[in-house]
């Protein structure tokens, strides 16, 4: 009866687990391909003329000493460092040596965010994307879609849950974000959250100042409608709370991201935040066998 | 029946999924982010009463232009980062570190401790390297280049959605 039970469970399990060879390639491909683009067009050398004094190592970041700042934090030491960054996201997204790449680019990319979050706030944008990074350096993930592949050094032999899980827990990561987002302000704001000048509030404070990476104004026609808003905040919660079900369910799937398209491009609009790290990694919910396979018959 | 090389990924699959939840769950049950552990405690409930300080970045030209400057189009490694980085400067909160660097720490001891240190003490330094950046993108001889270059601090006192811009203070880097 035990057996059954867990036999049951474990095919329950397995019908998630659909990613294949070709599915986690394209996973590695686009999260490194993501950084990659991120770090080509930064200005390492303009990050290195900032003081060094006004850096704030965080966590991990503190276990390295002030002499090791001082010399990379130089327009010279950055530029040095963004050269290293670039050869090995470029090799780990083509799928190059992708065992050892793919690792040195998560511990490269792991730095290089410690360290722009020792300047500023510890901002979310990129930490998802940077999980991603942790699952794909130690998954099989240059089987297919890669380099390595086409040259016949790795082949996609191994089991099928050695492909499908990494990308089911890629999936699972991002729906925690979005969930345990709404729990924290739950827990945190209670019902406050729901209060009409919540949102106008937190709007206009990101619209004030010129230091945002944009200046959109829209946020001061807010209190205007604020009797409504509410309900706006409200919906928005609870896309949050059903995020897992874009795991879960096909069928909402793509009613969960396109609203969370949607919600990204409102914070543009209204708060002067954006998440286009995060946005890119929705592609991790596209089913890519089947896109390749509707492609084969196209062409 | 799974077979060894399936059993052998489970185990591997269920390491992974331990060491990436671990540090998830203890920044979740904390609200407290370390990095790499992360909570997404971003957009958190505020109260219309609080007030709130922001700052706006200027630069004077040689031509006698006073023109606003955005720091994110200088240094757009600090992306989505820049007001906290200005927030945290004006506020000493790196002199505040229990191992600052040695330089903060000549500082620290000539003022006689943090609490004595007026409000950014390190603003003059960071407008220091957003004007060079700014002034090494043009000509040496341009009139648009910069003279001076100030952060400018407001207030937004709450309480109503009005009377953003009070002003409090200024910083300024005379180049």
């Amino acid at each position: 009866m035990n057996r059954l039970a867990e036999h049951k469970a474990v095919k329950w399990f397995s019908s998630f687990c659909n990613g294949s060879a070709l599915s986690l390639g394209v996973a590695r491909s686009f999260v490194h391909g993501t950084f990659l683009i991120a770090t080509l067009v930064t200005s390492f050398s303009a990050l290195g003329q900032l003081p060094v004094t006004i850096l704030r190592p965080n966590g991990l970041m503190d276990l390295l000493s002030w002499s090791f700042y001082d010399r990379l934090l130089t327009p010279s030491g950055m530029f040095i460092f963004k050269g290293v960054m670039l050869l090995s996201l470029l090799s780990s997204s083509a799928g190059l040596f992708t065992s050892i790449t793919t690792k040195l680019s998560f511990v490269l990319v792991l730095f290089y965010q410690g360290l722009v979050r020792s300047f500023g706030h510890f901002n979310h944008d990129e930490m998802l994307a940077v999980y991603f990074l942790a699952v794909l350096a130690f998954v099989p993930c240059g089987d297919a879609f890669s380099l390595d592949h086409w040259a016949k050094r790795k082949q996609p032999n191994k089991p099928n849950i050695a492909y499908g899980y990494p990308v089911l827990l890629m999936q699972l990561l991002l729906a925690w974000v979005y969930f345990s987002s709404a729990l924290v302000k739950l827990r945190v704001g209670g019902m406050k959250y729901l209060s009409p000048d919540n949102f106008p509030r937190l709007a206009i404070i990101h619209s004030l100042d010129n230091l945002h990476d944009t200046s959109f104004r829209y946020a001061f026609w807010l209190p205007q409608v604020r009797e409504y808003l509410p309900i706006v905040v409200g919906l928005t919660l609870l896309w949050e709370l059903l995020f897992p079900l874009a795991v879960f369910s096909r069928r909402a799937r793509w009613w969960i991201l396109g609203f969370g398209v949607v919600f990204h491009f409102a914070t543009l609009f209204l708060m002067n935040i954006f998440f286009p790290y995060q946005l890119a990694m929705y592609l991790i919910f596209v089913d890519w066998d089947r896109l390749g396979a509707w492609i084969n018959r196209r062409t | 029946m799974k077979s060894q090389s399936e059993r052998r990924w489970v185990i591997k699959y269920s390491i992974l999924t331990i060491a990436l939840a671990l540090p998830l769950l203890w920044s979740f049950r904390w609200v407290r982010n370390y990095y790499p552990a992360t909570v997404w405690d971003m957009m958190l409930a505020s109260d219309l009463e609080t007030r709130r300080r922001y700052c706006v970045l200027r630069g004077e030209t040689f031509s006698g232009k006073a023109i606003e400057i955005r720091p994110t189009e200088l240094v757009n490694a600090t992306y989505a980062r820049t007001w906290t980085m200005v927030n945290f400067t004006i506020d000493n909160r790196s002199l505040s570190l229990p191992s600052p660097h040695p330089d903060n720490a000549v500082l620290l001891n000539q003022f006689g401790g943090v609490g004595r240190l007026p409000p950014g003490v390190r603003i003059p330094d960071l407008l220091n390297a957003w004007a060079n950046l700014y002034n090494k993108r043009l000509p040496g001889d341009s009139p648009d280049r910069l003279k001076a270059i100030r952060l400018d601090q407001y207030e937004w006192p709450g309480g109503r959605y009005a009377d953003y811009s009070n002003y409090l203070m200024s910083w300024r880097k005379d180049l």
